[in-house]
């Protein structure tokens, strides 16, 4: 079944991309100590909101254009007339970083000679590489979503699936407990739990794990109720009468029987809720209160392009984090659409 | 303009007083206009009761112009409170400031001490008796005289229990109260409890209330309810004023007009009773950078500009015709510092581990760091070049009590380096620094969240300190959280605040003693844990007990000079200061520290 599923998601010109472009996004956030020119936090003082730097093509080989900060006063950099470094591809690194935190990396897919610096989108206010905090920045941002939904989809199997099965007391319990969480406003509780936690935490990994948590144990609620509804409809189906005549325990039966149908309901589900997650930590860290300096986010990073001078001074590349964010939600969304429609053709829209 | 849009305005039954109804719509229509627009140039002039300046009138220095013309700015926040001793907030400050008086004014600009309410002063020779003689004929704006009277009944306000006030403990001398003796109607004599330096600065912080005005609350207890802003909105008029401008109405979430005082009590040198400005109009934005936003789009007269936004802002300088003045290095420092404190929590563990605690007491660690620290590569990059390094707790926007011959800091990884191996560190073979223990120097560095700059200067630190192979942890709070370990908890390693500076040194007495409480390396001492520490002790209250001006420059010298070779707060930058102000605006006088339009009153509009 999940083949079969799989094949007719990359059947369609639809599918087949969005799948395709976020397998690209997932895979170049992983590999981010390899495809990002410079660390994420390796700053350049004299090089502050520099533009992002044209490449050309010359003696054979990649070249990257060089700048001189004509108003520092006003960062407004001007190319140099024919001053340009050329860009070396698999270059030896020193910096001892692992890829996916095992994998050690030793090379760097590219980079320019020292003192020059390649900047494809462009430099923040320390000078730091855009496009490398953007890398590091999407090991967090996307991350965050496939490990919330793991948390919630747990949650919600548990506490749904059991409610719907056993009913009764429990039933009563765990519905009344679900319907308490989703009556709370969710951002402001977002809030308030955050202000709580953070003298508890403090170090980067810790707030980032924190935060997951938060807005997992928020969002298990509504997948809980439905996980129920429907573990509730299956369990007077004939076949899971037949298996509990024949003795099996609960939990086979849950696991068995019961999991398997409500298999694509998840996926569906799944799919359609990681952008809630990617946005959930975008507005955390856009508020100040999400992940911290020296740390990457995208919701940070666009945090820290909402002063004036950004859009007075044309510094747009500060806002790509907003592009990548809104691309992935829609990419998101465009799969969650194309695999409802393939598990539930009555929704299907005819043209 | 739609007729109709005049109903919005606030004008029309609040200007009955000066003008007649025909004319009260023209002017009606023409604030809003203003306020809207204010490109769009006014041609009337409002009709103003002139009444002859009074005969001991403080004389104007500055070139005489007309009356007329409407003075916008621009708020981020609101008033909380039109009562003094209420007052705690800046926005409701610099309302109050514009309406009342104290007995001496600041001039920012000459920086000294020069008459206000009061004509003249003496000292006797006990250096602390001070006699004030009042002007004569100065009136409040409701007509009634201005006598001792209302400085006594002031004084016994700002010192009333039932009051409590931030005035009260600014108006002591080492706790104790002045004693203040009415000597005649004009006639006051202060005596305080010992010499104390800035005496006529501070004196002149408090302002003078109208006695008949406010007899009643003081004498049934309700003085701090008097003047709130319920009152301001209702009844604009009962707020009486001794300053230049008058309330004329205050709207809430829109804006505060302020109309000129009938009988203030400056005039200039044609003899035309000040201040010149038919209207201030005071209009509230969401924040700071609607702020900016609303001066850069010449919606308001003046405003102070961030570094950062100065590229920009400056952009629109022809269009709306306004300039930019450079005002040099603000007075505002930003530093680092190390916790020293060696006490101990509750459950007798240490605030600082032992090793920790060692490094941070060492006179050259905390040099290394310094020098270690790329101050120019901040400003340059972060400030966009437009700011100032700093090496003491004096910037050099206080240009008086500046000392310039302070040790200096400049960036040398290689300087710093040597001064570690001297005190006993050295890198290990993974490149991270050790001390003589072999414990890796690491420490967490705390930081308030809000603070843009602030966040740019700890990420800057941390990439300085990699450097020297020192691993920072960075850690941003909330600015609550934040002072309450400072000031309570004590735990924490390192911090990155700022002070707002300027004035007179003796303003820094809960820094620098070591008893102070924002003394925040080791505050609240019972007695000084090192040499130096005792060697500032003195050196401040020594300089705050001397009147010649000569001898407390050498003193706060010296103290600048043991804060820059000890290094307890290792000092970073400041950032330039920037004020944006309309051309049409004459007599405009930019101070180097303070409000720009502190000379509002002299202001007048270009013929």
């Amino acid at each position: 079944m999940k083949n079969n599923l799989f094949r007719q998601l990359v059947a369609t010109p639809a599918g087949a991309g969005a799948f395709l472009l976020l397998a690209a996004l997932y895979f170049a956030a992983a590999l981010a100590p390899f495809l990002a020119p410079y660390s994420v936090s390796e700053q350049d003082l004299t090089r502050t909101y520099h533009p992002p730097c044209r490449l050309l093509w010359k003696d054979g080989r990649v070249h990257v254009q060089l700048y001189w900060n004509k108003d520092r006063t006003a960062s407004a950099y001007e190319p140099v007339a024919g001053q340009t470094a050329p860009v070396a591809f698999f270059v030896p690194t020193q910096k001892n970083e692992k890829i996916l935190g095992f994998i050690p990396c030793a090379w760097r897919f590219f980079s320019v000679e020292h003192p020059a610096r390649i900047y494809l989108l462009g430099s923040d206010s320390t000078g730091r590489d855009v496009f490398s905090r953007l890398l590091y920045g999407a090991q967090i941002s996307l991350s965050i979503g496939l490990i919330g939904i793991c948390i919630t989809f747990f949650l919600g199997i548990c506490v749904g699936g059991l409610a719907g099965y056993f009913g009764g007391i429990f039933d009563h319990a765990a519905m009344r407990l679900t319907e308490w969480l989703m009556a709370i406003p969710g951002l402001y509780l977002l809030l308030s739990l955050r202000s709580a936690l953070s003298s508890k935490f403090s170090d980067s990994g810790q707030i980032y794990i924190m935060i997951v948590l938060i807005l997992s144990l928020l969002g298990w609620a509504g997948t809980a109720r439905v996980i129920r509804g429907l573990t509730l409809s299956l369990r007077n189906r004939t076949f899971v009468q037949a298996s509990e005549a024949l003795g099996q325990t609960p939990w086979r039966i849950l696991w068995l029987h019961l999991l398997p149908n409500l298999f694509s309901y998840l996926v569906v589900s799944a799919t359609l809720s990681i952008p809630g997650y990617i946005l959930g930590e975008a507005a955390l860290s856009f508020l100040g209160i999400g992940i911290q300096e020296p740390s990457s986010s995208w919701g940070l990073m666009l945090s820290q392009a909402q002063e004036m001078k950004v859009f007075m001074l044309n510094f747009w590349w500060l806002l790509t984090p907003g592009a990548a964010i809104v691309t992935t939600v829609i990419l998101f969304n465009i799969l969650g659409d194309r695999l409802r429609d393939i598990v539930d053709p009555k929704f299907r829209m005819t043209p | 303009m739609q007729p109709t849009k005049s109903v919005e305005c606030d004008g029309a039954n609040g200007l009955r007083m000066f003008y007649s109804p025909s004319c009260a719509f023209v002017f009606a229509t023409a604030i809003l206009l203003a306020a809207c627009f204010s490109s769009c140039a006014r041609k009337e002039s409002v009709k103003r009761k002139h009444l002859p300046p009074p005969v001991e009138a403080d004389i104007s220095g500055l070139p005489p112009g007309q009356h007329g013309g409407v003075f916008i700015q621009t708020s981020p926040g609101e008033p909380n409170t039109f009562n003094p001793l209420v007052s705690e907030d800046a926005t409701s400050g610099s309302a109050i400031g514009l309406m009342l008086e104290g007995l001496t004014r600041y001039d920012p600009v000459r920086e000294k001490v020069v008459p206000g309410l009061a004509k003249s002063w003496e000292i006797a020779p006990d250096m602390r008796t001070h006699t004030f003689r009042l002007r004569e004929g100065v009136c409040w704006s409701d007509g009634h005289p201005l006598t001792a009277d209302d400085v006594v009944f002031s004084f016994a306000a700002i010192y009333d229990q039932r009051f409590p006030n931030r005035g009260a403990s600014d108006q002591t001398v080492d706790g104790h109260p002045h004693k203040i003796e009415k000597v005649d109607a004009l006639t006051i004599r202060i005596t305080a409890a010992d010499t104390y330096a800035p005496f006529l600065q501070t004196i002149g912080w408090a302002p003078i209330l109208p006695k008949h005005a406010l007899q009643k609350n003081f004498d049934d207890g309700t003085l701090m309810k008097a003047w709130n802003i319920g009152e301001a909105i209702r009844n604009p008029d009962s707020i009486v004023a001794s300053g230049p401008f008058l309330l004329h109405s205050f709207r809430p979430g829109e804006r505060i007009v302020f109309k000129p005082n009938p009988h203030y009590w400056r005039a200039d040198s044609a003899g035309k009773r000040l201040p010149y400005v038919d209207f201030v109009i005071m209009r509230f934005v969401k924040d700071f950078s609607a702020s900016t936003v609303a001066f850069a789009s010449g919606q308001c007269d003046a405003e102070s500009i961030t570094p950062d936004n100065v590229a920009w802002v400056k952009k629109s300088a022809a269009l709306h015709d306004f300039t930019i003045h450079e005002r040099g290095p603000s007075p505002n420092s930003s530093f680092i510092w190390f916790n020293q404190n060696p006490g101990k929590n509750k459950d007798g563990k240490p605030f600082v581990p032992a090793h920790k605690l060692k490094w941070f007491q060492n006179k050259k660690f905390r040099q290394a760091v310094s020098y270690g620290i790329d101050r120019r590569g901040i400003i340059d990059g972060v400030l966009f070049g437009r700011g100032t390094p700093l090496w003491g707790p004096e910037t050099p926007a206080n240009a008086k009590w500046f000392n310039p011959s302070i040790r200096q800091y400049n960036y040398s990884p290689k300087e710093a380096m040597k001064l570690l191996n001297e005190a006993g560190f050295k890198l290990d073979s993974n490149a991270r620094l050790v001390d003589a223990e072999n414990n890796p120097v690491s420490f967490a560095l705390n930081t308030n969240q809000e603070n843009p700059i602030r966040q740019n200067m700890a990420t800057v630190f941390r990439e300085n300190m990699k450097t020297l192979g020192i691993e920072v942890q960075l850690q941003f709070l909330d600015f609550g959280t934040f002072v309450s370990k400072i000031q309570d908890s004590f735990d924490y390693e390192a911090g990155l605040l700022g002070f707002t500076g300027g004035g007179d040194p003796a303003g820094g007495k809960a820094i620098y003693l070591s008893s102070g409480r924002l003394h925040q390396w080791n505050p609240c001492q019972p007695k000084p844990a090192t040499e130096w520490e005792a060697r500032i002790d003195a050196l401040m209250n020594k300089q705050v007990k001397t009147l010649d001006e000569n001898e407390r420059k050498r003193l706060w010298g010296e103290v600048q000079e043991i804060m820059a070779e000890e290094q307890p707060f290792i000092y970073l930058i400041t950032p330039n200061a920037y004020a944006g102000l309309k051309n049409k605006w004459k007599n405009i006088e930019v101070p180097r520290i303070g409000s720009i339009i502190w000379n509002l009153d002299e202001m007048f509009l270009a013929p």
